[in-house]
């Protein structure tokens, strides 16, 4: 854990360091203490920090959203899109952009937001999820069924308005570009929000691995614990969403990475996870702002390069990695 | 065994009714033919009126003289069209939503769309019954063998050619190349004395458009960009990269430094539009347009030209 917190702090530092401007580091330590020239002041201040700042929220949220959702639904390849959180939130801004002329990040961040939060209680309702009998599983295939036929609505929509297609190719890719204090600031509290509930019930989740029957006579109250799991997963992976646009690949990888390394205590895997995940998203954003000068890749194209080869190492385990 | 039996009755349907569609269709392929093979004989009569042959990117193509009912496939096509006076009956556009550019005005009013540029709509070109379709080989190429047996078809190469060339391709297939070099000549002599009035030798001018994040800059060889140097602004040096525009990352936004800097919106009037990495820098860029990516990016062709001058005009003119 020690580890992961120094590499964090390596990446962090690499992404104030790192751009598409080969700003000197010396220029880059007088900017950070107000000194040096406008272009590195500029380059630090209003575009890598913020990047930054983005970057370890939405990984952040993403890593804690996927290793909940492998928890709750006892499913290694569960994934926070499984709800149709994404879904949502992506069609609500393919809406806004063809209907409401909606044409910035921050716009895009309260449709996707209130997209994600209309799905995950329409999802929540048809799925069950208060009903302590019906499965996990019930669920997961109401969300999938509902991302589905939002995903296909979305396509149908930037299909035939190349304007919205256009817009939508950058937000649906998932970036940090012009995510900026306004961007985020408003979406922190939510985020933090989901974290909290997120921490109290890791020690409820472990009981839960073993099954509800086992988890109810360890004196678990399995529905509140799956309730409050839900209300997490919904909150971090929309806010995510809301920020960057779907970054594919956070939430299924990082958790399975923390659990070879780190156990499958939940209190564990979740603190892992958080970090994991700030790790990945920042660390890709940096390879993404070096990968093809002078332009930039977005992230979310980083992390699916990174996370399909990790998928099929995964794949290739000789042991299904436990929960 | 009912439904045995309705399943082979509703086949033998199918297949009847496959037949009798193929035969519809190839009876039509053999009218289009007979149309296009036997010249009238009024129009052997007279040469001006005879059919001409088009050299295009898909070989030669015998094309009516003064063609009538014309689609084109792309912008700079629809552009030079509504400019030579032809009006098209069916236009691919970029937009559905939108229909065709609003700068054309009111000589395009009529103009039906049939799809986008990208995906143009076959069916729609058909039942406008056109005599001549003009499309793009780098885009359309996979419609070739379909639109020929709608109408006569020539494509020119690539949209990515200078613009003037393509202008004169699109006036070769109408029959009208005099005009077309006439309103290039008019382009340019605009341009000339833009130059003169205003002064803009020596003085830079770099067009951008912005795109999630990201600056794509424009280029002395696209369009915009060429309007940009023919009224005598330079273009600031850097790789273009055998491209019409270059994406840049915004921490290298002071890249697009100049006298006189323009960024494409949808709304003029929104200021918001302009990208944060430029806002951020406003003391770099002193002289900044917002403008139309109607005329500045997609109006390509000698109308959007008069367009992107009348604002160039319009703004050297505020600023002196």
């Amino acid at each position: 854990m020690v580890g992961a917190l120094a590499v964090l702090l390596g990446v962090v530092a690499l992404s104030v360091l790192v751009g598409a401007n080969p700003v000197p580091p010396g220029d880059v330590l007088d900017a950070l203490l107000g000194r040096g020239t406008d272009t590195a002041r500029f380059v630090v201040w209003d575009q890598r920090l913020p990047r930054t700042l983005a970057g370890l929220v939405v990984g952040g949220a993403l890593g804690v959203a996927g290793a909940l959702m492998q928890a709750f639904t006892r499913n290694p390849l569960a994934d926070p899109g499984l709800l149709g959180v994404n879904a949502g939130a992506a069609f609500a801004v393919a809406l806004g952009i063809t209907f409401l002329g909606v044409t910035m990040p921050a716009g895009y961040m309260w449709l996707a937001c209130l997209g994600a939060l209309v799905v995950a209680v329409g999802v929540h309702v048809l799925g069950g999820a208060a009903d302590l009998r019906a499965s996990p599983a019930r669920l997961v295939v109401t969300g999938v069924a509902v991302g589905a036929v939002l995903a296909g609505l979305t396509s149908g929509l930037t299909l035939t308005h190349p304007d919205t297609f256009d817009r939508m190719r950058g937000w649906a890719a998932g970036s940090l570009l012009e995510r900026g204090p306004q961007v985020v600031l408003p979406v922190l509290p939510l985020i933090v929000l989901g974290l909290l509930v997120a921490a109290l019930t890791a020690r409820s989740l472990n009981a839960v691995a073993l099954g509800p029957d086992v988890a109810q006579a360890q004196g678990v109250d399995v529905r509140r614990t799956r309730v409050l799991v839900l209300a997490a997963v919904t909150v971090l992976a929309g806010g995510a969403t809301a920020i960057a646009g779907p970054v594919a690949f956070v939430g299924l990888m990082v958790p399975h990475v923390v659990r070879w390394t780190l156990g499958t205590d939940q209190r564990r895997v979740l603190a892992g996870s958080l970090l994991g995940g700030c790790v990945l998203v920042v660390a890709s954003d940096v390879v993404g702002r070096v990968a093809v000068p002078p332009g930039e890749m977005p992230v979310g194209v980083v992390t699916a390069f990174v996370g399909a080869p990790v998928m099929i190492a995964l794949a290739r385990r000789r042991r299904a990695t436990a929960l | 065994m009912r439904s045995a039996v309705s399943t082979v009755r509703s086949r033998v349907a199918v297949l009847a009714a496959v037949t009798a569609l193929g035969l519809g269709l190839s009876a039509c392929a053999a009218d289009a033919d007979a149309g296009t093979a036997d010249p009238t004989p009024s129009a052997s009569a007279d040469a001006s009126d005879a059919p001409r042959v088009v050299e295009h990117a898909r070989g030669e193509t015998e094309v009516p003289a003064h063609p009538q009912r014309v689609v084109v496939l792309e912008p700079v096509q629809l552009d030079t069209a509504v400019a030579l006076g032809v009006e098209p009956v069916g236009a691919a556009v970029l937009n559905e939503a939108l229909g065709v550019p609003a700068y054309l005005g009111d000589a395009a009013a009529d103009v039906q769309t049939v799809g986008t540029v990208q995906e143009p709509n076959v069916q729609k070109i058909a039942a406008l019954q056109p005599d001549l379709i003009i499309g793009t080989e780098s885009r359309h190429s996979a419609l070739y063998d379909q639109l020929s047996d709608v109408a006569p078809t020539v494509f020119m190469a690539t949209q990515t050619d200078p613009w003037q060339d393509n202008v004169r391709f699109t006036a070769t297939a109408l029959g009208d190349e005099s005009d077309a070099q006439k309103l290039l000549d008019a382009y340019d002599a605009r341009c000339k004395k833009i130059a003169d009035e205003f002064g803009t030798a020596g003085q830079t001018a770099q067009l951008i458009r912005p795109r999630d994040g990201i600056l794509t800059l424009y280029g002395p060889t696209s369009f915009a960009g060429s309007t940009l140097e023919c009224v005598g602004f330079t273009t600031p040096e850097r790789d273009w990269e055998n491209s019409i525009s270059v994406d840049v990352s915004p921490e290298n936004v002071l890249d697009a430094k100049a006298d006189h800097v323009f960024v494409t919106t949808t709304d003029v009037t929104d200021e918001s539009s302009v990208p944060e990495a430029v806002r951020a820098n406003a003391a770099a860029f002193p002289q900044l347009h917002l403008v139309d990516q109607a005329w500045w990016i997609t109006g390509v062709g000698p109308l959007g030209g008069q367009a992107v001058l009348d604002d160039i005009e319009k703004i050297l003119s505020a600023a002196s």
